[in-house]
């Protein structure tokens, strides 16, 4: 068996609802996750990250398919992957009726920390997420950014050898998303693994080692965000806005995406100019710009990670 | 490093004592809702005081009885709750806290919050009764098993929902109903003789039957009294093993 932290292969979700056609979440994911790295998975919403994280966090059974965390099978025998794993669930909130101080203290408690390290790990994450002031205040009286800090800060208290995060950052200020990147960099610097689903590829460029896109139950592509940025074809994005009707006459110069409102053409550093002379003669607003994961998620899905399906 | 080490061994109620105190912690905010725990208790105290005064032996036993039993409906409530609009229960049950130990501690710290007014009201009984001990040590081995029973049917019963307010409309009818229409608040001689069997085979009048019994307000046979304290003790059992069988296969349905 594998010791890698998590390897994933042929995973299918299929789901049974009554009164509804069965729908196939997970159509053959294979993902492996090596020690210490960070990775991403990006997707549309109902793409299969949140099933897929389900199931490697031992919450849900694949239909087909295996996984192992560690080496252990994770479908067949949780017990054995769960003291290696900690979650942070999608939209999960804290007790409302714990302080952030008393949630984190009391999930390391009952993740069998002694009271010395579990005070210790309380106190750090406390002020790793920026929750000093607050950390003694329930969380029903919190902003729902600070709950979701408190849930992180729950978490990477745990320093647990395996972390699942279902969009870690989501209704975060800046500040606070980079306290968490921070946080998340140093855990595996410390030997931790992660694997993380997000909308913002922002965060997934910066955070992540490597990303994999999915797109209804399929990983459509794998790599590190540089590699993923390169398989757009070019370096450089020129967006044109409120013009969809001239995508021919561009198309001579690379990779040409439009959306509802705008075009983006790839282009060559050296054809910058050329196509510029064009946009110029046609009289047309454009913004130049590096290409990046919102480009390559454009290229590999056909469409914006913010487009619902 | 850690990762190479070996997960610690099974063990089925790990994290049972830090996650019992992580609930008392949340439930012990609630003291509008223990003090509004005793209101159907109350009412019904009070009809018996100005109805029948002889029967207040019977209803007090029956009002903790009841007590116990409705700590079930709360432990629905939080399990849903917490599972559907918190979602948190995903950050425990992937984590070395078991399925067991996370329903038990739950069901416990529930308990252990909304056992003040339960004592408050034993103390009232005591001094307006006057229970022998037998009859006192009956009470607390009885309770105990409708707390167990009705803890173990509620935690199993949130599962079915994925609406808070569907539950409340549902857990309201079932507990009220097996709580307050059977003979628990009222003698079991009272009941239509044809459905007393059924009486002494659903755990909270089963129990308040063999209590009043104790207390002379109720005469049974030997064998119905074997039905009785044999049904609440089976029943219970069966259900405390089911929902242990049912926590660990939910957790995988997350």
């Amino acid at each position: 068996m594998s010791a890698e932290p998590l390897v994933a292969r042929d995973l299918r979700k299929v789901y049974h609802t009554r009164g509804a056609p069965p729908t196939e979440a997970l159509s053959g994911v294979s993902i492996e996750v090596r020690s210490r790295e960070r990775v991403a998975l990006l997707g549309r919403n109902g793409a299969g990250k949140t099933t897929f994280l389900k199931i490697a966090s031992t919450l849900l059974r694949p239909t087909s398919g295996s996984i192992e965390i560690f080496g252990h099978d994770a479908d067949r025998n949780p017990d054995r992957a769960r003291p290696l794993i900690a979650v942070v669930p999608q939209e999960g909130k804290p007790f409302f009726h714990l302080t952030p101080r008393e949630q984190v203290y009391t999930y390391l408690r009952t993740r069998g920390l002694s009271r010395e390290v579990a005070q210790t790990r309380t106190s750090k994450a406390i002020k790793q997420m920026g929750l000093e002031e607050v950390q003694n205040r329930l969380a029903i009286t919190l902003s729902g950014g600070q709950r979701q800090r408190t849930m992180v800060a729950t978490v990477i208290a745990t320093e647990a050898p395996l972390l699942f995060l279902d969009e870690p950052t989501i209704g975060m200020d800046p500040f606070a998303r980079r306290a968490v990147w921070e946080a998340l960099r140093e855990l595996t610097r410390k030997g931790s693994t992660m694997l993380l689903t997000t909308h913002y590829l922002d965060e997934a460029d910066v955070l992540s080692d490597r990303l994999y896109i999915i797109e209804r139950g399929l990983v459509l592509m794998e790599g590190t965000a540089e590699e993923l940025k390169r398989s757009v074809g070019g370096t450089l994005k020129v967006t044109i806005a409120g013009e969809t009707q001239h995508a021919e006459l561009f198309r001579s110069f690379g990779t040409v995406m439009s959306d509802a409102s705008s075009l983006t053409v790839i282009v060559p550093p050296d054809r910058l100019g050329e196509l510029m002379a064009i946009a110029v003669r046609e009289r047309l607003t454009t913004t130049v710009g590096p290409v990046t994961l919102e480009e390559a998620f454009m290229r590999a899905v056909g469409r914006s990670i913010n487009e619902d399906e | 490093m850690r990762t190479s080490e070996a997960p610690p061994s099974y063990r089925a109620f790990r994290g049972l004592s830090a996650f019992f105190w992580t609930e008392v912690r949340v439930q012990s905010h609630e003291s509008t809702a223990m003090a509004t725990s005793m209101v159907v208790q109350g009412v019904l105290l009070v009809f018996v005081f100005i109805l029948d005064r002889s029967l207040l032996p019977v209803a007090f036993l029956g009002a903790i009885i009841f007590s116990m039993f409705t700590m079930g409906q709360r432990l629905l409530n939080e399990a849903a709750y917490i599972r559907i609009d918190h979602k948190v229960n995903e950050l425990y049950l992937a984590s070395p806290l078991t399925p067991e130990a996370y329903f038990l501690g739950m069901a416990a710290g529930v308990m252990f919050v909304y056992l003040t007014p339960v004592v408050i009201l034993f103390v009232l009984a005591e001094a307006v009764v006057g229970y022998a001990l037998p009859t006192v040590l009956l009470l607390v081995g009885t309770g105990m098993l409708v707390w167990l029973f009705s803890a173990s049917f509620g935690y199993v019963f949130s599962t079915f929902f994925r609406d808070n307010r569907a539950i409340w409309a549902y857990a309201s009818i079932v507990f009220n109903g097996f709580g307050v229409l059977p003979p628990v608040f009222y003698p079991l001689s009272y009941f239509p003789v044809a459905l007393q069997p059924v009486a002494l085979v659903l755990p909270p009048s089963a129990a308040t039957a063999l209590l009043q019994v104790s207390i002379g307000a109720t005469s049974l046979p030997t064998g119905a009294i074997v039905l009785a304290a044999g049904a609440l003790v089976a029943e219970t059992v069966a259900m405390f093993l089911f929902t242990i069988y049912w926590a660990r296969r939910k957790v995988r349905e997350a």
